[in-house]
């Protein structure tokens, strides 16, 4: 027989109270896919390893045997919240569908960071060791929390006792566990899928960065709630198609926010909340906020309102012909009930449209800077991407996210309007031939190993990840020794004679200036004293991964993303313990031409990204929020993010 | 009139100011806080001196009119207790927030709340020490201490409490936001006390909808039962034996020990090559987390008070250590027989004098209404002392934090008095980049011997 493509894997739709609602019972319970892999006790596959240990409560709970027979025969254990393997299992339901939409949406196969240590002797000696599987503890410990832990590859999950006083749906002193909430899952899933795709995105570099973190997990959270049909239908039929006045769906972690609020408190309510009369309302776009909201939950639900915007747009749009039809063309539906078909249809169109939504929001991650990320990249990251998969835009995608992100009042630096041509990244028709024909030659060189990279990922046979890290390693070695001389601060004069290409030393610099990074030591000024830079900056090639997408025409897209850092580390003055950072994303075409698309750069020679960085990271701009609101900190320093520390909910 | 404000230095952490209200003849003297952060013999001395000092040269052998406790923290209230013999007969009444109002039901109750978590943080730090592992909770440490709840025997910042009930010759007044107080001798129309904070208001106490951030009380109740469960899980260790432990979080029958899980599923676990994985002591993480948040708690439940000199409107804000919640809950504050369009704004704009909130730390002088504080005469008080352990220490506080005390002297034109050395040298007053010349009243006055920085604000 053949392997079955999924597991079946029942779970709740919406947090576990909703079960005892009688208007909710009947869609908090679905059966989801995920795809067939072979399990250990755990469950323990491929990607996750749930180990349910539990060291407050002192004690280990059995591991889940998702093979078990019987667990098989009724497609997986039954939803509960009184046993602990029901929770290993669930845990994992949703992390594989989290990984799913990632791996979909951009074409390979996730590897988690690698974990680099230093050799004890010489810190400069740096080894990376290849992490197979993300650590999932459902219950570790005991607070109104869950967080990424970055260091131990590993999401932690809480649980707490609801309050005494009867709150919304929760049973006073009940036990509330964020490893049931979908949406809590599925947030955190994120921060580890993001930061294993931007691992510089943790560094807290601008007001933008810790938003940008919370408001994407918040996004996939929020959009994995629309691949659910059940849901959809229910919540459509309910609003009788006006997604505008839906309720719960647009809240997040409702249960878990229920308990630590006194009363209507989803945890997170990024586009819309229940007003004073006890309604639900959305949130008006106020441009203003992106300007005077500095913390990161609150920062973020701007960007998780402004895609939400973009989805509704898409929606009211695609449904109205539908409307009219059944309305025989005028548009207003009858009072009462709306016609179960019309429901289907509808519900049909918005899962359509969420997933599409998804799915460029992830890609686009493709087309970001390696780091420093700002809501204007990230904006200008979305409409390249979807240009790419999707050179004609039928559905009005790209129109519809620029009047949402219009409306937040997100602008991208540098961009003069906000136009679809003047968005996307520039395109390099102005590059030097000189500069075109390297990338040229470096797309001819590297095209055959990556397509075996790309062949290795399409065996489903196995896993066989591994592989390719060791690949793609092999890869960024053979870039950097063929671009650059040991060392990496000059380039390599075999590789050019190779391919006779003629290069002055001011044309290396020059190009060395397209990639964001600079051959010489960079001199910084920070409040009018210059800034202390003892070593020339190292460049580093970070990743090269092999793109290989199909588009939303049927368009086949191939292409070679390689991203190069560069990092300036500042031991004196008072910026000690500053790193500063450049670099760029370079798209390159392995079809026809073999030519750069863009090159997404952030220049590390930039001042005034520099100056701005510094005042941001020594609070000096008031535009700053803490890691940790206590008398122990006075700016944000130069320490990345806390994921613990942004989720706790004041302890 | 006038009024001269003292800074009394207390050799460490902590408050200390007398007020001297003079009008010609008739003058008023007032209090708030008298207290430091240890209760060495050193510092009890010190305080002690300090008292001494007030009641013999300061008040003109008359009484202390009213003393002003701000909130339940050492540094705030110790000298209450350590100097009792001396303040006793003569203080003719004492001040406290609402929140300590034995006759007010929400009040009990919440103090009562804020004491459980106390005690159980308490519970919680002698199971540490027993398992000596204190070492890695410094600030779980620090702030019990500022509850003395690590010393012997009884807690100092609660004895201190139980003194001020009975100090005054008359009872206590308890104030509530939103009321206008008289001042001894004084009538309103020449001399206000505004009472801002803590927020009374019960949407802000319970009703999240009014803004999640703007309260500091609906977690008090999931903080307590998650120390509580904290100090159980720190029992389990030795075997699960309380009978809530047996339900919690799942039934007895679910929980295994180690060795009766499959041993190749462990060996996952105990690699060592996986050591940077395990999760054995993560959890106890979140005992420095309820630490911080209960030290915020109590901070916020300062008593905020605002003196506005009515001819001149100039007001004097002395806020506690207020923090985010207090600062933000005055913005909806109406005072009785305040004209209609009067706000917390105007008083900021208003304000001549700023006694730093919670010794300049970072997170209790709220940034927009630092901004609003644009008088021309704005002098900034800062009680802190540099050479205090705990901020010296690495990893230590962060006072004053170094973007608010900059903020604080561009605000008030380098008119900025600090507790430790009266005025840094860029705040001195024959510095003459500084903007004390433009004050019409005198020169701030240092007087190392008694202890004290003066300053006086003219109506």
């Amino acid at each position: 027989m053949n392997v079955p493509p999924y597991r079946l894997l029942r779970g709740y739709s919406l947090d576990p109270a909703f079960s005892t609602r009688l208007d909710t019972m009947g869609i908090n319970e679905v059966t989801y896919k995920v795809p067939w892999e072979s399990l250990a006790a755990g469950p323990c596959g491929a990607y996750f390893e749930v180990i349910d240990y539990d060291p407050p409560s002192n004690c280990w709970y059995e591991p889940v045997d998702l093979n078990h027979t019987y667990v098989l025969a009724q497609n997986g254990l039954p939803p509960s919240e009184g046993n602990p393997q029901f929770h290993q299992q669930f845990v994992y339901t949703i992390a594989m569908r989290t990984l799913v939409q990632f791996e979909r949406s951009l074409s390979r196969k996730i590897i988690w960071n690698p974990r680099v240590t230093e050799d004890e002797s010489d810190p400069r000696k740096k080894t990376a060791e290849y992490v197979r599987a993300l650590r999932l503890y459902p219950h570790a410990y005991r607070a109104s929390n869950a967080y990424y832990d970055p260091e131990k590859r590993a999401v932690l999950f809480g649980y707490f006792e609801a309050g005494s006083k009867v709150r919304e749906m929760n049973m006073p002193g009940g036990v509330i566990f964020t490893c049931l909430s979908p949406d809590i899952i599925a947030h955190e899933l994120t921060h580890a899928l993001l930061d294993t795709v931007h691992p510089r995105f943790i560094e807290n570099t601008n007001p933008d960065v810790a938003a940008f973190h919370e408001g994407f997990a918040d996004i996939v959270a929020l959009m994995q709630r629309f691949t659910i049909p059940s849901l959809i239908e229910h919540q459509i039929a309910q609003t009788r198609g006006n997604l505008r006045d839906f309720s719960f769906l647009g809240e997040l972690a409702t249960q878990f926010g229920n308990a630590l609020e006194n009363n209507h408190g989803a945890l997170r309510s990024a586009i819309g909340k229940i007003n004073s009369e006890g309604k639900w309302e959305r949130m008006i776009p106020d441009p203003s906020l992106y300007k005077t909201e500095f913390k990161p939950h609150k920062r973020g639900a701007i960007l998780v309102a402004t895609i939400f915007d973009a989805f509704l747009r898409l929606y009211t749009l695609q449904t109205e012909d539908l409307i009219r039809i059944a309305t025989n063309g005028t548009g207003v539906l009858q009072p009462g009930a709306i016609h179960p078909d019309l429901v289907k249809r509808l519900a049909r169109e918005a899962c359509e449209i969420a997933d599409h939504l998804l799915h460029i929001c992830i890609r686009a991650l493709d087309y970001c800077p390696p780091l420093d990320i700002n809501y204007g990249d990230y904006l200008r990251a979305v409409i390249s991407a979807d240009l790419d998969i999707s050179p004609v835009d039928t559905n009005g995608y790209r129109v519809a996210l620029i009047e949402a992100f219009r409306s937040w009042g997100i602008f991208p630096e540098t961009v003069t309007t906000l136009s679809v041509e003047s968005l996307r990244w520039e395109k390099t028709d102005q590059l030097d031939e000189v500069f075109k024909n390297i990338w040229n030659k470096i797309a001819q060189t590297f095209r055959e190993p990556l397509r075996e990279i790309i062949d290795i990922s399409q065996d489903e046979s196995r896993d066989r990840r591994e592989e390719i890290v060791v690949k793609s390693v092999a890869l960024q070695a053979r870039l950097h020794t063929m671009l650059l001389e040991k060392g990496g601060s000059r380039f390599n004069e075999e590789f050019l004679k190779r391919y006779d290409v003629r290069l002055t030393d001011e044309q290396w610099s020059a190009f060395m200036e397209t990639i964001g990074v600079i051959d010489k030591k960079p001199e910084f000024k920070y409040n009018g004293k210059p800034v202390e830079i003892t070593t020339k900056p190292k460049i580093e090639i970070h990743k090269i991964r092999p793109v290989f997408r199909v588009g939303r025409e049927g368009r086949i897209l191939e292409q070679m993303l390689i991203t190069i850092t560069q990092k300036i580390e500042i031991e004196t003055g008072e910026l000690k313990g500053a790193t500063f950072r450049g670099g760029s994303t370079i798209i390159l075409n392995l079809q026809n031409q073999m030519n750069v698309d863009c090159i997404i750069y952030k220049r590390i020679s930039s001042a005034g990204r520099f100056e701005r960085q510094m005042d941001f990271q020594t609070g000096s701009q008031g535009n700053f929020s803490f890691n940790d609101d206590s008398m122990y900190e006075d700016d944000c320093g130069f320490v990345n993010l806390s994921f613990s520390h942004l989720h706790s909910n004041g302890f | 009139m006038k009024v001269n404000i003292k800074m009394f230095q207390v050799g460490e952490l902590g408050d200390c100011f007398l007020l001297k209200f003079i009008d010609g003849e008739k003058k008023s003297h007032v209090l708030i806080d008298c207290g430091s952060f240890r209760n060495s013999n050193k510092s009890k001395e010190r305080l002690q001196k300090i008292v001494k000092h007030i009641l013999d040269n300061e008040l003109s052998g008359g009484l202390l009119d009213l003393v002003v406790a701000t909130h339940q923290h050492n540094d705030h209230v110790s000298g209450f207790l350590h100097a009792a013999d001396l303040f006793k007969d003569k203080v003719k009444q004492v001040w406290l927030p609402w929140l300590d109002d034995p006759r007010d039901p929400p009040a009990n109750k919440l103090r009562l709340k804020q004491q459980n978590l106390l005690d159980k943080m308490g519970v919680i730090y002698q199971h540490l020490q027993q398992k000596n592992l204190q070492e890695g909770f410094p600030i779980t440490k620090d702030i019990l201490d500022f509850y003395g709840a690590t010393d012997d025997g009884p807690a100092v910042p609660l004895e201190a409490m139980k003194i001020l009930r009975k100090m005054g010759k008359k009872p206590v007044k308890y104030l509530e936001p939103g009321t206008v107080e008289n001042i001894p001798r004084f009538t309103q129309k020449q001399l206000k006390a505004y009472v801002l904070g803590p927020p009374r208001n019960p949407a802000f106490l319970y009703d999240i909808t009014a803004n999640k951030d703007e309260t500091y009380d609906h977690k008090l109740e999931l903080a307590f039962s998650g120390a509580e469960k904290l100090a159980h899980a720190l029992e389990n260790k030795n075997g699960i034996t309380g009978r809530e432990e047996q339900q919690f979080p799942f039934n007895l029958h679910y929980k295994r020990s180690k060795e009766k899980i499959d041993s190749a599923f462990i060996g996952l676990y105990d690699d060592p090559r996986n050591d940077y994985r395990t999760i054995d002591s993560d959890w106890l993480n979140q005992v420095e987390r309820l630490a911080l948040y209960m030290d915020s708690y109590t901070n916020n439940s300062s008593l905020v008070l605002a003196f506005e000199l009515v001819e001149s409107q100039k007001v004097l804000l002395f806020v506690g250590d207020a923090q985010t919640g207090n600062w933000n809950s005055w913005k909806t504050l109406e005072w009785k027989g305040a004209h209609r369009d009067f706000n917390i704004r105007n008083m900021l704009q208003n304000t001549v004098l700023y006694k730093v909130g919670h010794h300049a730390s970072h997170n209790a002088s709220l940034k927009e209404a630092i901004e609003d504080m644009t008088h021309e005469d704005l002098v900034a008080l800062i009680p802190v002392d540099r050479t205090d352990g705990n901020i010296t220490k690495t990893n230590g506080w962060k006072m004053p934090a170094k973007n608010l005390y900059k903020k604080l002297k561009t605000a008030a034109k380098h008119r900025v008095l600090v507790m430790d050395v009266g005025f840094d040298d860029d705040c001195r007053p024959d510095n003459g980049t500084t903007g004390w010349s433009e004050l019409s009243a005198a020169e701030p006055e240092y007087n190392e011997d008694d202890l004290y920085i003066s300053i006086t604000v003219e109506d």
